[in-house]
């Protein structure tokens, strides 16, 4: 694995991190599953390797510094660098709908602990490794930190706090040659799907304004677009947040 | 019932009561938050009441959110400790999480709740990475709520202000007013009565930058 670059993925135990882990694993990358539930990480690293890829599982709760800063040193012990950082992991109350007068400060302290206390605390961990492998840091944020949510406004605050964290990181790292970029995707996923059981009409309402009439697949249409901004193909773009919705999204 | 003319939810810190003043305002003051010493929030029980309590108090037809706690000096993330970060970034954002939460609940019907946020612009967002992700957060908030309450007429904008987290030196080329970064009373309460007022009834869910033209 010491001749692959290496990227870590939280939250890539299924749904979208899934995609994205079979996706870089695909590009050539080694890829290091990171996760809290160590048995379907595990699982992940196994249908990658079996393919013919490079992976393994470490354990990372995204929100615990301890975890975080283990999990990154794991890494580097294994494979002596580290050239991407996806951050992919949120709340399992992320589909959970309400407005904001009826979500307690306990289920949005859940929200910010992993999206964007991990963003940061993944940002300070991996800053060193990235600097010499002048690798990058992608975020994944949401459509809803554009617009908002009437239903999910918790969600919304974090994925547009962490657009408003890589935009200050990216100016503050650019000299060390670290770029920092989002993306916000809008894909089929397992949280998509209990989203949709849980306000059956948010699927007529995403569809009623999606150009093209289909949720994107987190392999084939999400996956490719981390690896672009994981690798030199962009190597000049940093500080942005690039929508992978199919056109959903009104605002950019 | 009887509804006061104009409410600011807020900090206890001078800017917010000079706004206060200014606005004739009635204040809801929100608690100061210790430091968070290991991965929870012990004060999020006690921020929870105080918004239960504020939230059942009388309705207001024009309400001011205004979060603005001292903030540390700028420094770059990898140099960020833990305790920094929750400080300048946790906290303040779950002070406004609750402060929108009670101004959803006090704003009365048609009425009108503008946040005013601390948020440096682009170029001078070096150093301030929590500042910059608690606005963001502010703004995704009140979109939110706009959506969420505009069936009832009640409407939901930010004002965003670099006033105290301008860099003393700033990076080129300079505001395009020399006015930057503006003063509260002169400026940014201007664009905060515009967008509490009847002038501004078509507008819900926008952000206006009042940072002498450093923002686009």
């Amino acid at each position: 694995m010491a001749d692959k670059k290496v990227v870590m993925i939280t939250g890539a135990s299924g749904g979208l991190g899934k995609g994205l882990a079979l996706a870089c694993a695909e590009q050539g990358w080694s890829v290091w599953v990171a996760a809290r539930r160590e048995s379907e990480g595990n699982k992940v690293a196994a249908q990658i390797e079996h393919s013919g890829g490079a992976a393994r599982f470490v354990h990372c709760d995204a929100g615990d510094p301890h975890s975080v800063d283990t999990a990154v040193a794991t890494i580097l012990a294994a494979e002596s660098r580290l050239d991407g950082l996806v951050h992919n992991a949120t709340s399992g109350l992320s589909p959970r709908p309400g407005r904001v007068s009826e979500l307690s400060l306990n289920d949005f302290r859940d929200h910010v602990t992993v999206s964007l206390r991990g963003s940061y605390l993944l940002a300070r961990a991996a800053f060193e490794p990235l600097q010499s492998s002048q690798g990058a840091l992608v975020l994944l944020s949401s459509e809803a930190g554009f617009e908002g949510k009437a239903r999910l406004p918790a969600y919304a605050a974090v994925k547009a706090a962490q657009r408003g964290f890589a935009r200050s990181l990216a100016r503050e790292w650019g000299n060390c040659g670290i770029r920092v970029n989002c993306l916000a995707p809008l894909a089929s996923t397992e949280a998509m799907e209990d989203a949709f059981r849980r306000d059956p009409e948010m699927e007529q309402r995403v569809m009623a304004r999606h150009p093209m009439q289909r949720l994107g697949d987190s392999v084939k249409d999400i996956g490719p677009a981390v690896c672009f901004l994981l690798s030199q193909n962009s190597r000049y773009i940093t500080g942005h947040t690039l929508m992978v919705d199919g056109g959903s999204c009104p605002v950019t | 019932m009887s509804k006061v003319k104009t409410l600011l939810i807020g900090s206890n810190t001078e800017p917010v009561a000079t706004l206060g003043a200014e606005l004739k305002a009635n204040r809801h003051t929100i608690p100061s938050l210790a430091g968070i010493e290991n991965d929870s929030w012990p004060w999020a029980d006690a921020l929870q009441q105080w918004r239960e309590t504020v939230a059942g108090g009388e309705q207001a037809d024009r309400i001011v959110v205004m979060i603005w706690p001292d903030h540390g000096h700028k420094t770059p993330c990898s140099d960020t400790d833990f305790l920094a970060w929750s400080r300048r970034a946790e906290a303040p954002l779950a002070q406004w999480f609750a402060a929108l939460g009670c101004a959803q609940q006090l704003c009365s019907d048609g009425g009108s709740v503008v946040a005013l946020v601390e948020r440096p612009a682009p170029l001078d967002s070096t150093g301030r990475a929590p500042e910059v992700a608690v606005a963001e957060g502010v703004v995704a908030l009140v979109r939110s709520l706009a959506k969420s309450e505009g069936a009832r007429g009640a409407r939901f904008n930010a004002v965003t202000t670099p006033l105290r987290l301008s860099p003393e030196k700033l990076v080129n080329p300079a505001p395009a007013l020399a006015s930057y970064p503006g003063q509260l009373l002169r400026e940014v309460i201007g664009s905060v009565r515009m967008m509490l007022g009847d002038d501004s009834c078509g507008v819900t869910g926008s952000v206006v930058h009042a940072d002498c033209g450093r923002s686009w």
